[in-house]
Parts: structure tokens; C-alpha cells; sequence
């Protein structure tokens, strides 16, 4: 849908239809385009991300959390980590930001089809991927999904409400895990590779799709390295500094790629072929 | 019967005052403190165009500007939020005296800002311009438009090309807009003879033979390409660089830019696009200060790497036009011929 040429770099307006805590750091921001006619054309697919303007902060890549079957409306989890993030989450319903896009490479989703898939995700990671679980899950994804999240603490578990209907629907199993409990936690407590140890997986009929901070994502793939997942079939979405989101500003390499036009989806056997920091350790 | 023609130097003045009749006319002028710059003439009886001399800055602020402004909103309140493209005039504009290099960048600029999406800012100031080039006769001190092979002579990309024979231009045209102004003004134009060709020849053949500078470019690019750039070579440039962003700006192929809101009231401000570098340590930090590039040790890697790899296993050319600005301007001695001579020497 990207761009009337004349419209590169301009922002539409949309408008903050519900703002929803998910914790302290992390909000969810339900929005919809003030023009309707374009809002109701508007499409993307999970993975993509969104250039966000908020009034004298400029902007920044926001990727969307909800999944284009979500009665229309487009969900932006945003956490609180710079100057646009902080002003975005002083923002309430009604107030309206700027969006353009949907910009990057999605996930592969015809080749999740068919196939066990695995998700791991920490912290806000869970994110773009809780765009492809509920996607899969409107499709009718008929193999098995099993959904590893971690948090730091049981109050900074983000998307309750998601978590809550996954665990509850057949063929999904949802595990949680915290770096530290609070009183009343009874849940697992340390790092999501230890809840891998309590899954039954078949790497061979399996995609992975993993999304958290560089140390979750080291330790995730070296267990699945382990368990015999080829790199193909394990798959992440990175993220880079990026301000034009079209592949023109070059803020984003990673080597020869740019995050924004080749990514930000990439495989792991694709990561390889790159110097990527997050891998090296 | 020749595609070339000949143009005296005493009609060329005369020729440029027809041409700035329907086009903004932008040439090297030497200024009154003695600097060659690329300059708007605005009287041509008042400025010296200068041919003799490089100009310190190539074309890319004009294609391209330092600062530019890429629309303007209003937020009167938090429920309202607007965005107004910013409608800039750009008149037809003539650039005069263009060298073999800064003609290459120009092309590599088109790939940039046209290839991937197309830049709206840049294609309408680029679809506004007439290019007349200049073969170099005389290479300068820090040219080496022989390694990265687009100069010192040209044959394409241009709308006319002059070679200074002496008392006379050849002129060669690439592109109808250029084949349009010999028609438009054929009183100027003579048909080039056999001589003048080969004279034309014989400048090239001399030109080839002045370089100063031995850049083993194709070496380096070999070495980058096989992986064989060893580790101290991109530490050594990296502490050693002074993070001034110099080359970045002066370089007539880097095109690195940021964007960010300048604020001009309470409710409203305009989005602005601003030349950044890709050395800067703020280059590639994200929000909540996680930096993917070690800048310590790897923060010049990105400059020499995307213009003698990436782009060489992309377009099968380096970016780097061989134009030898940034050896003129790197105080901290990790210009590009620094880099590509220190990879070089690594090997024996």
C-alpha cells in the first residue's frame, strides 16, 4: 500500500480508539485512520511494522500486534524506552497520532501452515508474534502450537487477556516462566529455555519463532540447535534504529541487508550468512 | 559526419546566457577568498566560472541539501493532528563544468533515492536538471577516478560533455535534452573534424598518464569480498577517526540521513531531513541506549564496507567515485585511500 510517491514520508492521521495497560511498561494502543475510506483499504501482515509520528518527537517503527482479521482496528504495543515511547504513553483515547506503512518483510506465513509451530517470545517480543498466533488461530491452524513467554516478574507479564484464551484453546499450550517471582507466584521461575526442557517438540515437522531481548534470543537458539531444528525453520524479527522505514536512510544495516526492506523477518540460516551482534554474544 | 561538435571558447559565455534564460544555471565559481564551489550564478558578468580548479563540494546539495524540510503539521490539539506537504518550486537548473566523478555520483545518487522507493524530495529536483560535464584533463593531487573507473574521461550519463582542447570544447551529447540544446543553439556549434577527435584521444591518453595517486582499489575490494580484512585494520581506523562526520558530508556518494520534528511553535513544526553519518556512535542506537555496532572497535567498518562491498556485490561497482575530497579533509587520517593502502600493505 506504500506510497503514492508524493506521500513517501507522510503520516496519516489516526486516531486513539482504547489504550490498554498491559503493565507498567508496556502499553497497547488500539487506533484506527481518521479517513475512514483509507482505514477500511488499509492492510498489512503480521511481522510488518508502522512508522509512528507523535507531535515533536518525530518518529519511530512500531511493529503491530494485532492481526488484519482484528475487526479492523490496528494494535501498536509500545514500550516505554525513548523520548517518542514516553510521549506516546501520556497519549489517551481520542488523541491522534501519525502512521505510515506497513513497511518490511512479514512473516512467511503460507510456509507456517501444516507445520507444529513453536513460539518464543520475552517481554515485549511476544508482540509481533502474538500477530501470527492469533492469525494462525483465526486460519484454524490445525497442527499443534505451544507458546513460551517469559517476564521479570509476574506483574510484567504483558497481553493477560491473550494468554488467557491461548491456554484455554485446544491444541495450544501456553507456559510462562518469570526471572523473579512476587508473593502469590506459583508459576515457573527462570529462563523461558528451561520451559523448552518441558516441551515434546518435532523439530523436523516444527518452525520456530522466537522474539525478546539478544540473550533470550542466544540461549533459545542454542537449546534449539540441540534439539535438531534445522536454521531454515527457526525464524526472528530484529530490530534497528530506522528513520525512513523505505530502505532510502540506511539506519538499519545488518552487513549488505537493511532491517526495514530485507527484515525485519529474517531466518536464522539467512542471519548467518550476516554479522549480526545480537548473534556473536 | 560525427555526433560530436566543436564549441570556441569565445561562444561560451555567450551560450551559458542563452541557457540561464530558461534554467537556473549552477557551475564551480571561484569565490572572492579564493575557493572553488559549485554556486547558483545569479549575474554571470560578476562570478568566475573556474575550470581549472575541483570544486570543494559536488553536486549532491543540490540534489540532495544539508537540510530539508519534508512537510510541516499542526497539532492544535492532542485529539487533532495534521500533515501538509511543503510545496518547493524547483526551476529547471543547468549544472555547468560537471567532472567525470561528481557526473558518476550523480547516477549512484539515482540508484539511492530511486531504486528502492522513489524519493519524491530527489526526483523532482533530479528530473528538473540538465547535467553539462567537463572531462578532466589535469587530474588533481587526491584524484584516483582511474581505480574506482569512471573518469577521468566519460562517455555516458550526461547530457553534454566538454573536452578543453585547448581553444575549443568538444561536445558530445549522451541524452536528447542535450542533443536539444545543440539544436536549439546551433549557431554555437560547429561539426567536429577527424583532428578534433583526435585530439580529443590524444587528452584522454595524457590525462590517463597524470595520476598522482596509486589506489589499489580492486585489491581491497578483492580482500573485502574474500573476508580477508583482518580485525586490527578496522580497529586501528576506528579509534583513530575523530567522528566529525567530514568525509560523510563532503563525499559526493554518502546519503546516510536522519529525520526528526523541529518544532516552530507550541502546536506546530515541520519534519526535517538532515545528512547523518554512518560513523556517528548515534547512528545505529536505539531507544533505551542498546548499540548493535561495537563503535570502539568497528564504527568505520559500515563507510568502507558498503562502498567497496555491499554495493559492489550489488550494482557490480564501488560507490566510491575516486574524487579524493575526503583525503583532503580527514584530519584524523582514516579517509578511504587510507584504508584501501593499509588492507593493501596487511597482505605482504
Amino acid at each position: 500500500m506504500p506510497s503514492q510517491q508524493k506521500d513517501l514520508y507522510l503520516p496519516r492521521p489516526a486516531e486513539i480508539r482504547e489504550v490498554i495497560a498491559e503493565n507498567s511498561q508496556i502499553k497497547t494502543f488500539v487506533l484506527s485512520f481518521v479517513d475512514r475510506q483509507y482505514h477500511d483499504k488499509f492492510s498489512y501482515a503480521p511481522g510488518q511494522f508502522l512508522m509512528v509520528s507523535i507531535p515533536h518527537c518525530g518518529e519511530a517503527p512500531i511493529s503491530v500486534s494485532s492481526t488484519p482479521a482484528n475487526g479492523g482496528t490496528i494494535h501498536l504495543s509500545v514500550r516505554r524506552a525513548g523520548k517518542l515511547t514516553e510521549a506516546m504513553h501520556d497519549m489517551k483515547k481520542g488523541d491522534v497520532v501519525g502512521l505510515r506503512g506497513p513497511y518490511g518483510r512479514p512473516f512467511p506465513m503460507t510456509d507456517l501452515a501444516g507445520r507444529d509451530l513453536l513460539f518464543v517470545a520475552g517481554g515485549i517480543g511476544l508482540a509481533p508474534l502474538r500477530s501470527v498466533i492469533n492469525t494462525c488461530l483465526a486460519a484454524g491452524h490445525g497442527r499443534r502450537i505451544t507458546i513460551l513467554y517469559g517476564s521479570r516478574t509476574p506483574s510484567d507479564i504483558a497481553f493477560q487477556a491473550d494468554l488467557a484464551t491461548w491456554g484455554q484453546t485446544a491444541n495450544v499450550s501456553c507456559l510462562l516462566t518469570v526471572d523473579r517471582a512476587e508473593p502469590g507466584w506459583e508459576g515457573d521461575v527462570g529462563l523461558v529455555t528451561a520451559l523448552l526442557a518441558q516441551c515434546c517438540l518435532a523439530p523436523r515437522e516444527s518452525k520456530a519463532l522466537l522474539c525478546g531481548p539478544p540473550m533470550m534470543i542466544r540461549a533459545v537458539l542454542a537449546e534449539l540447535a540441540g534439539r535438531g531444528f534445522a536454521d531454515e525453520d527457526i525464524i526472528t524479527t530484529m530490530e534497528r534504529h530506522m528513520k525512513c522505514g523505505v530502505g532510502i536512510c540506511r539506519h538499519c544495516h545488518m552487513d549488505d541487508k537493511l532491517v526495514c526492506k530485507d527484515g525485519p523477518v529474517f531466518t536464522l540460516e539467512e542471519l548467518k550468512r550476516l554479522n549480526v551482534l545480537e548473534l556473536r554474544g | 559526419m560525427t555526433d560530436k561538435y566543436i564549441l570556441k571558447k569565445d561562444h561560451l559565455l555567450p551560450l551559458l546566457r542563452k541557457l540561464k534564460k530558461t534554467h537556473r544555471l549552477i557551475a564551480p565559481v571561484q569565490n572572492r577568498h579564493g575557493d572553488t564551489l559549485f554556486t547558483v550564478i545569479d549575474n554571470l558578468d560578476e562570478v568566475r566560472i573556474d575550470l581549472e580548479n575541483q570544486a570543494q563540494n559536488s553536486l549532491k546539495q543540490f540534489f540532495f541539501p544539508q537540510q530539508e524540510t519534508l512537510f510541516s503539521y499542526s497539532n492544535p490539539a492532542g485529539d487533532s493532528y495534521h500533515f501538509e506537504p511543503v510545496a518547493e518550486e524547483i526551476p529547471p537548473t543547468l549544472y555547468f563544468g560537471v567532472r567525470p566523478c561528481d557526473l558518476a555520483a550523480v547516477l549512484y545518487l539515482d540508484v539511492v533515492f530511486l531504486k528502492n522507493a522513489k524519493d519524491p524530495n530527489y526526483l523532482q529536483k533530479r528530473q528538473n536538471s540538465i547535467l553539462v560535464g567537463l572531462n578532466c584533463n589535469d587530474p588533481f593531487a587526491s584524484c584516483f577516478c582511474n581505480a574506482t573507473r569512471n573518469g577521468p574521461f566519460t562517455d555516458c550519463g550526461f547530457d553534454l560533455q566538454l573536452t578543453d582542447l585547448g581553444d575549443r570544447f568538444l561536445v558530445e551529447y549522451d541524452r536528447s535534452r542535450g542533443q536539444e540544446i545543440i539544436s536549439q543553439w546551433r549557431q554555437f556549434f560547429a561539426q567536429a573534424g577527424e583532428q578534433d577527435v583526435k585530439a580529443q584521444y590524444q587528452a584522454f591518453l595524457e590525462a590517463r598518464g597524470k595520476f598522482k595517486l596509486q589506489v589499489h582499489l580492486d585489491q581491497a575490494v578483492k580482500k573485502l569480498a574474500e573476508d580477508e580484512v583482518p580485525d586490527s585494520v578496522w580497529e586501528e581506523l576506528s579509534m583513530r577517526c575523530q567522528d566529525c562526520g567530514g568525509c560523510a558530508y563532503i563525499c559526493p556518494t554518502c546519503t546516510c540521513f536522519t529525520i526528526s520534528d523541529l518544532q516552530t511553535s507550541d502546536h506546530a513544526g515541520e519534519r526535517i531531513r538532515s545528512w547523518d553519518a554512518c560513523t556517528f556512535s548515534g547512528f545505529t542506537r536505539m531507544a533505551g541506549g542498546h548499540n548493535p555496532v561495537d563503535r570502539q572497535m568497528r564504527g568505520i567498518e559500515k563507510r568502507f564496507r558498503h562502498k567497496l562491498q555491499f554495493d559492489v556485490k550489488k550494482d557490480n561497482r564501488p560507490s566510491c567515485v575516486g574524487c579524493g575530497r575526503c583525503v583532503n579533509i580527514c584530519f584524523g587520517g582514516t579517509d578511504i585511500v587510507r584504508f584501501i593502502n593499509m588492507t593493501c600493505c596487511e597482505n605482504s
